[in-house]
């Protein structure tokens, strides 16, 4: 299983850490200098690699983060740009593929939580992300690695609605071969729809 | 309908709800109970011959309540599946529908609801809407004035196989109507009840038109609408085709309809903006076409499955844009109208498409769920430093991960920890760590965030789910706000430890947000009240230690309140604001001394000592770069 966070912490290796500030087009670059960032982030500790990038998600971007990871040998990586909900998956899956352990990827969030909230305040906004690319990089310095956790899969579904969106899953999944319950409140399925008159756009009958 | 029941794979249990699920992606346990029909299925063949006889009639819901049904009844004859229910509110206990069942047996009064527990590997959410109720807006005399219906009585009306046969009567005189006006966005698109676009009432309304009109060429009928919406493939062409047809189009939103008392005919007084002035006109009836809205029961569904509500109160998704169907829990995907108003054409590419998220999973052998477990130092537990194991742990616990075993320290069950950190955050040993999440990552974040001119700064934690969601919302809408926050996630307001807290106020942090999920929506069934309650504890401490009010603030933030975040943020920054920068210092350095107090034992947990050290480096970086740049 995964290592264990301990007292010596085993991060005994040298560490070289890889920051990739993105301009997201206009998004983040249209607030603030992501050049200036990267000048910042050359002074933070472990950092042997910073470097700004038109859009880190696509394909050239994450191409430039995986040829750095082998290039400069980094060990850790922290992509400032937009939130973990957006990319968190694709640039841990770009460092996976070249071959670095993708919790030891962290994200800063300059978009949605920074240059999108505060575009009056431009000088604020540039102190914030610079700040923000600071605190990833620390928590660089004390990620481990870890190993995703394979848990085992009932194959059986569960719709919970008998209307005309709930059916037609059970359909497809059943189709496919899927047991499927589907759970209906009332005593019959069908939903709004079969209560409906012809119904627009090719005005048949409903159910 | 009925292929769903033909189909051998599908396992349709009506008259049934879910009452809790529990477990996780591919391993969910659900209950369902599945209410008394007090009729067996596998006996009814559907012939009716009870209802024949029931003495009882109530009005049936799926007639919109205008035409009756008994006490034993099918909600319509084609009913799927055909077996019919008995409605004890209304049964009298007479049992002629038993008599009348005669040898088939088929009617079981002695039936109790039953409960029954279902391994699941995936879930699809299709709970559909509900039907705003219009007789709250009294302008417009529904439930007063016979001859006003709403949208769903019409549905019924004007249908072959609703209560009329088709013959669409006004309910005052049974006569068949000449002049209708239909009322679009009625409870829809107005701040006093929904602020949101019903979606497909527009189009209802001109196919209503449409089929009257072809059904009775000579009636007249006028459709009073703000905007116009056909948005998809083919509707403004169906909008086209009405125009042609002669029915009528007034831009304006009536404001009043009154009635005649003796000819129940109908008065709708509106403005038409194209004439540029207040119209009256008279029509034998009226259809208002009643917003949609979330289902009567759609909170209740929310925290059952632990899922999120967007402003209106419809289920959100993960992501609008990038993971639309998916319900921000891994294996629940939501489908149709449940998640806001949708057409037909778009509630069934949604049942696909959930079925294909789901699919995805329920084909798969195993699922990879990411390891942000809970962790025990063994040597660190008060079981082995004192002989006793003090359990907090175990209670922390949404999901009974944790275990003692006698004398032994406690351990954690990988397999059934979610990694809500709550255990990790309520260890008065400090013994559990949380993967991912430790407290030396945390700790060297607050210190980076907190490495220049703390006093101005915000330091904002926030929960993944919710109030990290928040704030991506706050920015997504460009919802402007102080540029002095410094947000740090952690999975849930369970992790947000004490310390932490008492280490940025000891940096001299000018203000801190401790926020999550609503109790609710927690991602991690409990975590939050874990979370709430030590920040209540918290709150009450600084308050006795005279902290101005608001630079320590406990906010529950919905990942769909970018408003509510950017405004909590905006309200801390005038607290501080209103401070001096000598009353704010002198504040700061007067709860210093008991901040380090109660930090005495912090640099004692594994990792800790060491991250400060760290950080102590990592400042004095921060700042030269800022500086040089
Ligand atoms: C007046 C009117 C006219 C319309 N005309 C058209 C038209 O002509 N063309 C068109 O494309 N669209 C039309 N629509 C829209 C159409 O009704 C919806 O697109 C469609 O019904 C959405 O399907 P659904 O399956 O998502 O939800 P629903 O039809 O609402 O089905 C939801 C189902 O889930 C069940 N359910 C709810 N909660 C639970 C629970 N907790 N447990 C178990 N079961 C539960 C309900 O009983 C119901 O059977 C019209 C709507 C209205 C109001
Ligand atoms: S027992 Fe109840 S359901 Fe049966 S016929 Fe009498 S009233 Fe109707
Ligand atoms: S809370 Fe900590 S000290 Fe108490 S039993 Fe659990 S691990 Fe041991
Ligand atoms: S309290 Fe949370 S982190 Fe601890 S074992 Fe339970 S689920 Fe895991």
């Amino acid at each position: 299983m995964s290592d264990l966070p301990n007292e010596t912490n085993n991060n005994e290796e040298e560490l070289r850490i890889g920051v990739y500030i993105c301009h997201c087009g206009s998004n983040i670059a249209g607030v603030i200098d992501p050049e200036e960032v990267v000048k910042f982030a050359e002074g933070l500790p472990d950092v042997v690699r910073a470097t700004d990038t038109l859009y880190a998600c696509a394909d050239s971007g994450q191409r430039l983060i995986k040829e750095d990871i082998e290039k400069f040998k980094l060990n850790r990586v922290v992509v400032s740009a937009c939130s973990v909900r957006m990319h968190e998956p694709t640039f841990r899956g770009a460092v996976a593929e070249a071959g670095l352990n993708p919790f030891l990827m962290e994200m800063a969030n300059i978009r949605e939580q920074c240059t999108w909230a505060h575009g009056h305040d431009r000088e604020g906004a540039l102190q914030k992300s610079m700040d923000l690319t600071a605190a990833a990089v620390a928590k660089t310095r004390f990620l481990t690695t870890l190993d995703m956790i394979d848990v085992p899969v009932t194959k059986k579904a569960l719709v919970i609605g008998g209307g005309v969106a709930g059916i037609t899953a059970s359909l497809d999944l059943a189709e496919q071969g899927i047991e499927t319950i589907l759970v209906e409140k009332e005593p019959t399925i069908g939903g709004v729809m079969s209560q409906l008159n012809k119904t627009f756009p090719t005005m048949d009958c409903s159910i | 309908m009925v292929d769903a029941a033909r189909q051998p794979k599908i396992d349709v249990r009506t008259y049934t709800e879910v009452e809790s699920v529990e477990g996780f992606v591919g391993n969910f346990k659900v209950t369902l109970r599945e209410k008394a029909k007090h009729v067996l299925a596998d006996r009814c063949n559907g012939c009716g011959d009870c209802a024949r006889v029931c003495p009882i009639e109530v009005p049936n819901y799926y007639e919109m309540n205008l035409a009756p049904r008994k006490a034993v009844y099918i909600p319509m004859s084609q009913s799927v599946p055909l077996v019919y229910t008995v409605d004890l509110d209304a049964c009298i206990h007479c049992y002629k529908c038993v008599e009348a069942c005669g040898p088939l047996k088929a009617i079981d009064f002695s039936q109790e609801d039953k409960y029954v527990q279902e391994d699941i590997g995936a879930i699809v959410v299709a709970t559909g809407f509900g039907h705003f109720d219009p007789s709250v807006m009294e302008e417009y005399g529904y439930g007063r004035f016979p001859n006003v219906i709403t949208s769903m009585e019409m549905e019924r009306l004007n249908n072959s196989a609703g209560l009329t046969a088709g013959n669409l009567i006004r309910p005052s005189d049974r006569k068949n109507p000449q002049k209708l006006a239909f009322i679009n966005c009625v409870g829809s698109r107005d701040k006093r009840y929904n602020p949101g676009c019903s979606n497909f009432c527009c189009m209802y309304s001109i196919k209503n038109a449409v089929l009257l009109k072809q059904m009775y060429p000579n009636v007249d009928i006028t459709i009073y609408y703000m905007d116009i919406r056909t948005p998809s493939k083919g509707y403004e062409e169906f909008y086209d085709r009405a125009r042609e047809m002669g029915i009528h189009f007034v831009q304006g939103r009536p404001s009043l309809i009154t009635e005649d008392e003796e000819t129940h005919n109908l008065f709708v007084h509106s403005e038409d903006i194209s004439l540029g002035r207040v119209i009256e006109k008279e029509y034998d009836m009226v259809m208002l076409n009643q917003a949609a809205v979330p289902q009567p029961d759609q909170n209740h569904m929310s925290s059952v499955l632990n899922v999120v509500q967007s402003p209106g109160g419809w289920f959100m998704e993960y992501h609008p844009k990038l993971r639309p169907i998916d319900s921000p829990t891994d294996g629940i995907f939501f489908a149709g109208a449940c998640q806001g108003p949708k057409d037909i054409p778009a509630s069934v590419a949604a049942g696909s498409a959930a079925a294909s998220r789901a699919s995805r999973i329920l084909h798969s052998e195993k699922w990879e769920i990411e390891p942000i477990v809970a962790v025990v130092w063994p040597d660190r537990c008060s079981a082995t430093t004192k002989g006793r194991a003090c359990g907090l742990c175990v209670k922390a616990c949404p999901y009974g991960a944790v275990v003692i075993d006698g004398d032994k320290a406690a351990e954690i069950i990988t397999a059934k920890c979610h990694g809500c950190g709550g255990c990790v955050a309520e260890c008065p040993e400090d013994a559990i760590t949380q993967m991912h999440y430790t407290d030396a990552q945390i700790l060297s974040q607050i210190r980076a965030l907190l490495a220049d001119k703390p006093e101005e700064k915000i330091l904002a934690f926030r929960c993944q789910w919710c109030s990290y969601g928040g704030a991506d919302l706050a920015g997504t809408s460009h919802f402007e706000y102080t540029a002095n926050e410094r947000g740090l996630r952690v999975m849930c307001s369970a992790r947000m430890d004490s310390d932490f807290i008492y280490e940025a106020y000891r940096l001299g942090a000018g203000a801190v947000l401790y926020s999550g999920c609503h109790p609710q929506d927690c991602h991690y069934i409990t975590g939050q009240k874990v979370g709430a309650k030590r920040a209540d504890r918290l709150k009450k401490m600084f308050e006795r230690m005279n902290m101005t009010d608001g630079r320590f603030r406990v906010e529950w933030i919905s990942a769909a309140e970018g408003d509510k975040y950017a405004r909590v943020l905006n309200e801390m920054q005038m607290t501080l604001d209103n401070m001096s920068p000598e009353e704010l210092r002198d504040e700061i350095e007067r709860l210093k001394p008991d901040m380090e107090k109660r930090l005495k034992r912090f640099p004692g947990v594994p990792g800790v000592s060491e991250a400060m050290d760290y950080s102590d480096t990592l400042v004095d970086a921060i700042l030269k770069a800022k500086e040089t740049s």
